[in-house]
């Protein structure tokens, strides 16, 4: 009996632990949902240039083959000139591909009467949905109303409005059903477990409107995954990686993406993704001036893609000592300052109690120092081999 | 054609010995030798009684063969000996009169429970190869990687009833999610979910 009642004492504080893990793992559990309207902040001009910063451009994947119906290639001779002003507009197109999903809150589903009339009481057995069908107009502008059994006449719910509108002006992809991939919990799972996150969030803005509880919902689950597999790169440089930092700055969990972004040497990236989460939860931290300071330091992604398409043009003769030396070490002298910069931001902000995973970030960051100061090494050494003055 | 043949027959011996073996052998040995039975070939002990049919008679298609057991094929060393790397229809050609086949394939290979042709399509003489969506592996094999749609039946040769339950399969395993593609890309007018929030504000 003794030993019994000893092992429940001990037992006691374990279980203790067991509560507060489960609503640890609860809060983590997919229903993270945005508390406040997120609107304002996402649609901000400088959190969009953050996050669109932090989307990058990469080329290769934002126009990878795509397995449509239609893939045909059109091949051209051109001039120079011509072929640079396809060059910029190829990176509209990128730009365009690379629109962010809107993150809006959950619209509420109101009843809003037009006028109740009792003498028109049963008058069928069924309800009668009137549509709007002129030409033209937006989805959210039709006007569709319901004449109720019993004689009222309102707007339609927003899922009638969304199954007309999915009636008379089908929206490509869309399904008039749900995907048995969203309404089965065990198939959707596997689909995460398979790491196919593009594919369900690409789904998931075809089938959803961005303001209703589904999208929410299956874009957190996602989200919430994604946090625990750590394959962000699979959505880096994708329409849905905007989405997802501002996700993550909003609920506090930024750090296993900013450990990935080190660790990737995405050093430029993890200061915003830092400052992001700082503007989010107003944190009394100056973080503009660092922003500026790299800002001037280092291109944007649009630049950067405009850069690599045009150095396709260029002779290998033509690109002199400095260049190839860039191609090599894959760093420029500005690069390393502007590291340095955001070096210090990141450590800053690694001592401050907004950083959770302190031991690992403070690891990556020195396995960083120490890669770049050899580059460093390198880098001035090869460059007094080959000559070139230090300016 | 002759080697996918001898290919298929000597699975189906392969079958019919092992079914045999467990048959007649006593329990221990019967333990040690079902391991080895599953690595090479999809019999279980269901189709072990019905082995002995369709051993005596190779045309008989009435026994079901569950989803699990053809993706177990797949996987297996049978499959590998048949097929090699290449898909299931490659080695495949239709038999016909003249220079030129016919435009549509034939209705079906299999009636009334049996083959009922010299040269039954890809997935009928091969009665391992189940048509169904979660068998993910087989489906893959019909799409084409250019386009993502399901490989015309001129190019593969699938008679029309195969070719139906094919298109059927893909169609539903694409709803599962359990074969990606490439989803129509979504153009947002931010104006429409950002412009009304400051109309409702104001």
């Amino acid at each position: 009996m003794l030993i019994v009642r000893h092992l429940r004492k001990l037992n006691a504080p374990q279980r203790l632990q067991l509560n507060v893990d489960q609503t640890r793992r609860a809060l983590s559990d997919a229903n993270l949902q945005y508390d406040k309207d997120p609107q304002p902040l996402f649609t901000d001009a400088e959190t969009q240039r953050l996050l669109q910063s932090m989307t990058q451009l990469q080329l290769e994947k934002v126009f990878r083959k795509r397995t449509v119906a239609d893939n045909s290639t059109e091949t051209k001779f051109m001039t120079t000139a011509q072929l640079e002003k396809e060059f910029l507009l190829t990176i509209e197109k990128a730009k365009k591909l690379l629109q962010m999903p809107p993150v809006v809150q959950i619209k509420p589903d109101t009843e809003r009467v037009i006028s109740k009339d009792p003498a028109l009481k049963d008058f069928d057995d069924s309800k009668y949905v009137f549509t709007d069908i002129s030409f033209g107009l937006r989805p959210s502008e039709r006007k569709v109303v319901v004449r109720d059994v019993d004689g009222t006449l309102s707007y339609a719910p927003l899922e009638t409005q969304k199954r007309m509108n999915q009636l008379y002006f089908p929206l490509d992809g869309r399904k008039s059903y749900t995907p048995r991939m969203f309404s089965d919990k065990e198939l959707l799972q596997r689909c995460l477990d398979e790491h196919k996150y593009e594919f369900v969030l690409d789904r998931l803005t075809v089938q959803y409107e961005p303001y209703e509880t589904e999208f929410h919902n299956i874009s957190a689950k996602v989200f919430t995954h994604l946090n625990e597999s750590k394959q962000f790169d699979l959505l880096r440089s994708t329409r849905h990686f905007g989405p997802m930092a501002f996700f993550y700055a909003w609920h506090r969990c930024i750090d296993d993406l900013l450990y990935d972004m080190i660790r990737r040497d995405y050093l430029y990236n993890a200061v915003q993704l830092i400052a992001l989460s700082y503007k989010i939860h107003k944190v009394p931290v100056e973080y503009g001036q660092t922003l500026s300071q790299l800002e001037a330091l280092q291109p944007t992604p649009a630049e950067r893609a405009l850069e690599e398409l045009r150095s396709c043009l260029q002779k290998p003769s033509e690109k002199g000592i400095e260049k190839e030396i860039h191609a090599a070490i894959g760093k420029t002298e500005q690069d390393f300052t502007a590291d340095e910069l955001s070096l210090k931001f990141i450590e800053q902000y690694i001592g401050s109690e907004h950083a959770l995973k302190k031991v690992q970030l403070e690891l990556a960051v020195q396995t960083l120092k120490e890669l770049n100061l050899e580059k460093l090494q390198l880098f001035k050494g090869l460059k007094k081999a080959h000559g070139v003055q230090a300016s | 054609m002759l080697p996918l043949a001898r290919g298929i027959y000597s699975t189906l011996t392969q079958i019919t010995r092992n079914s045999r073996v467990s048959l007649h052998t006593a329990s221990a040995q019967h333990c040690k030798a079902e391991p080895a039975a599953e690595n090479e070939t999809p019999a279980e002990d269901e189709e072990g009684e019905n082995a002995k049919d369709s051993a005596s008679d190779p045309k008989d298609r009435k026994t079901v063969i569950p989803v699990e057991t053809s993706i177990r094929y797949l996987k297996s060393a049978a499959y590998k000996t048949t097929y090699g790397d290449e898909f299931v229809w490659t080695q495949y050609r239709r038999n016909h009169k003249g220079m030129f086949a016919p435009r549509k394939t034939r209705k079906t290979c299999i009636r009334q429970g049996k083959i009922s042709t010299g040269n039954p399509c890809p997935i009928c003489r091969d009665e391992y190869l189940v048509l169904d969506y979660r068998n993910t592996e087989l489906l893959k094999q019909f799409i084409s990687p250019y386009s993502g749609q399901v490989l015309s039946y001129s190019k593969t040769g699938l008679c029309q009833k195969s070719h139906l339950r094919l298109t059927v399969a893909v169609e539903q395993a694409r709803d599962c999610g359990l074969i990606t593609y490439d989803v129509p890309f979504r153009e947002y007018d931010y104006s429409e979910y950002y412009g009304k929030k400051e109309d409702s504000k104001q």
